[in-house]
């Protein structure tokens, strides 16, 4: 490894991010996607295999093995092994070889890497950077994916876009009511109110105060509320980590706001492909009916972004970058891709 | 209300309680804060990582920025931030308000944490420290042995007992050599940087004497190696400034920045919300992006390739060296 030109904090730039850092926590699966057959992920265009070990616990290794280019996901389990189904070396947990079918001993040295792994939210954490360094970066905390006041639905997928373009996305909902109309409570339909961005060294939060305002109608539905009632709103965006973040809407109410929080972890596959595993959870009206209200309304805007995306990279990709004009409401992506910019030239593993 | 209040961008800023006070040697406290309010908890950072930190009240208030120099990994709980206080006798009073003042239970209001002074990532690092500039070069050590990387930390003042942590870099045993001037004189930069060793990044902070000379020292290192944080402004001469335009490409506006005023006050009066604290050009929060126009720099964190670069500007002290700058904001 080179060191790096420049440390300093604000590498400017321009344009999207293409680039994730590598000292970072990213979903690779869902919890229950990984069992005892070996699971194959790409990340930063590097494979990687997840399968549990039989104290259950995830084991995450190189998906190449040691001896030919061939993947261990294609392999098998036995007790806390992997076994390579083409040349029969078997791997630790820890990414070791620990048998070779043709001789007695272990050729030294022998070994694939192995990544720190966390399991956390329901998803499976790898963290792609210098290992040394997975204990020192906690995940930021999401209670709401966690603690039992909330319900939670969501699904995953793969965006053929860059992560880059997902953060901006998620940075400025101002293009919510032109993509999806039927989605956008009214208050986006109108000119909004003050953008308040809250940066920190590595975080990124903006919020917005709505006045009150008759709400969509599944948000009626879904909440209970009157149709012809009025409700101030509150939105909330919160960049956690380069593949993390965390939104939230609330509608105000006497007592305790009712709150949907958007999680979208972000899996930089490679520089053009992106997988997001995003959840919508809620404090009110656990019902699986109201779970039927809400998911075709976000799984049908989730993908109308999906689409938006790719043909945005579609576009990039056949004339290539070109300088955007931007507008004060991108303060919130502007801070978000210094920070991604920033966070790469901190990147100690390469 | 003016267009531009559609925007409001602005730092964390968090009341924190001082925890405990602690002498770390003659002349320097180090604080450790926690959150004030219950269920708050401190953002993330990385070594190299400061704070603004709130001292006093009302309009004799001072902003002042403090390096953290706990353990980033410490974040595992992010319980609580430690900065540790040189107290500076002919000054404006931000380090003895520190010293004399503030008791354990006080509760102070802090802003950020922000990082100018970043470890990229390297295989090798030579950290040279001088007196209180050991804050930030603190956490960075524990990185630094976390990724794996070799270091080694030459760390000078005036006296040992003027040094502060040295019970704490005590556990890197050989990898830090401790140099008391009254014991051994001043840091042999020659010896240090006379040749440049390959794939290393050089950290230095301390005060701008030694900055000044390892500065001059790395002028033969490649470009991009050596990274600094200065703790004190550049001294600049206000009374050559020249009135220049300033066109805001995002907020659609063209303003007049007279000689007496800087681009962030001009801004402020137009209600054009940027980010700024120490308005000196030393902390580096109003780094802004330029997109055409030539700029004078005067601030004390961009180095000679990124003034040269012309890609971003401290507002706060920077001026225009033709008659017009336009930035991104
Ligand atoms: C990024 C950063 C990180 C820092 N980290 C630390 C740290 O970890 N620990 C630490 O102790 N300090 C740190 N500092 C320095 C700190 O912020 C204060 O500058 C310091 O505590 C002195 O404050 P003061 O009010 O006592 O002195 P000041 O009044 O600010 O005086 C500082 C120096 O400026 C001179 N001076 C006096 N009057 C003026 C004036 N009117 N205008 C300009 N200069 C004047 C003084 O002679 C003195 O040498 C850091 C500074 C920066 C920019
Ligand atoms: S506000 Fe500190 S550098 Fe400009």
């Amino acid at each position: 490894m080179k060191p790096h030109k420049t440390g300093r904090a604000h590498a400017s730039g321009t344009g999207s991010v293409t680039r994730f850092p590598r000292d970072a926590w990213y979903a690779l699966a869902r919890a229950d996607e990984v069992g005892r057959s070996p699971a194959g992920r790409v990340v930063h265009g590097t494979g990687v295999v997840l399968y549990r070990t039989s104290a259950g616990t995830v084991a995450a290794l190189a998906d190449r093995c040691a001896h030919r280019p061939y993947p261990l996901s294609l392999g098998r389990v036995a007790g806390d092994l992997l076994i390579s189904s083409y040349s029969g070396f078997a791997y630790g947990p820890d990414g070791r070889v620990v048998s070779v079918p043709t001789q007695k001993r272990v050729p030294v040295g022998a070994a694939v890497r192995a990544y720190p792994v966390r399991e956390y939210a329901g998803l499976v954490w790898v963290w792609t950077g210098s290992p040394g360094l997975a204990s020192r970066r906690p995940l930021p905390a999401l209670p709401w994916l966690t603690e039992p006041d909330w319900t939670t639905f969501g699904a995953d997928w793969e965006t053929a876009a860059a992560g880059g373009l997902l953060q901006d996305n998620f940075a400025d909902i101002t293009h919510v009511p032109h993509l999806d109309p039927a989605l956008a409570p009214p208050v986006l339909h109108q000119v909004p109110p003050r953008l308040d961005v809250e940066v920190t060294e590595q975080q990124v939060r903006f919020r917005r105060d709505f006045p009150p305002a008759r709400l969509q109608t599944w948000q009626s539905e879904a909440t209970g509320l009157p149709p012809e009632g009025e409700y101030a709103q509150h939105e909330e965006g919160w960049f956690a980590a380069p593949g993390l973040w965390a939104d939230r809407w609330d509608v105000l109410v006497p007592g305790e706001p009712l709150t949907l929080h958007f999680t979208h972890a972000l899996t930089p596959v490679d520089e053009r492909r992106t997988r997001h595993y995003w959840a919508v959870s809620r404090n009110f009206s656990p019902k699986p009916e109201t779970t039927g209200i809400l998911r075709p309304i976000l799984d049908g805007y989730y993908r109308k972004v999906k689409d938006a995306l790719e043909v945005m990279q579609a576009l990039v990709d056949r004339e290539g970058p070109a300088p955007e004009v931007r507008v004060r409401a991108d303060a919130a992506l502007l801070e978000v891709r210094r920070v991604m910019r920033r966070l790469l030239t901190e990147d100690t593993a390469r | 209300m003016t267009l531009s209040a559609e925007t409001v961008l602005h730092e964390l800023e968090m009341d924190v309680v001082v925890r405990s006070v602690r002498v770390e040697s003659d002349g320097v406290r180090s604080l450790e804060l926690a959150p004030a309010a219950a269920g708050d908890r401190l953002p993330p950072w990385t070594p190299g990582a400061h704070i603004d930190v709130l001292l006093g009240s009302g309009a004799d208030a001072l902003v002042r920025q403090y390096s953290l120099c706990g353990d980033a990994g410490e974040a595992e709980d992010r319980g609580s931030w430690r900065i540790a206080v040189l107290r500076t006798e002919d000054s404006r009073g931000g380090s003895r308000y520190v010293h004399d003042t503030l008791r354990e239970g006080d509760i102070v209001t802090v802003r950020g944490p922000r990082n100018h002074f970043a470890l990229a990532g390297s295989p090798r690092y030579l950290f040279i420290a001088g007196g209180i500039g050991i804050t930030p070069i603190l956490p960075m050590l524990a990185q630094a042995e976390a990724a794996g990387a070799d270091w080694r930390l030459v760390y000078g003042g005036r006296s040992r007992a003027a040094m502060a942590f040295t019970d704490r870099l005590a556990a890197y045993g050989g990898k830090v050599a401790l140099v008391p001037q009254d014991e051994q004189g001043p840091l042999d930069l020659d010896g240090l940087l006379g040749t440049p060793e390959p794939d290393t990044l050089v950290y230095c902070c301390g005060p701008a004497g030694l900055l000044d000379a390892v500065e001059a020292k790395c002028a033969s290192w490649p470009s991009g190696v050596l990274h600094m944080e200065r703790f004190t402004p550049i001294a600049a001469d206000d009374a050559q400034n020249l009135e220049f335009t300033v066109v805001l490409q995002r907020s659609g506006l063209t303003l007049t920045v007279p000689a007496d005023k800087s681009v962030y006050s001009v801004c402020r009066e137009n209600d054009v919300s940027v980010l700024a604290s120490c308005l000196e050009g030393i902390c580096g929060t109003c780094e802004t992006e330029v997109l055409d126009g030539e700029v004078e720099h005067r601030d004390a964190i961009l180095d000679e390739h990124e003034r040269a670069a012309n890609n971003t500007m401290m507002i706060c002290v920077s001026r225009c060296r033709g008659g017009k700058l336009t930035l991104d904001l």
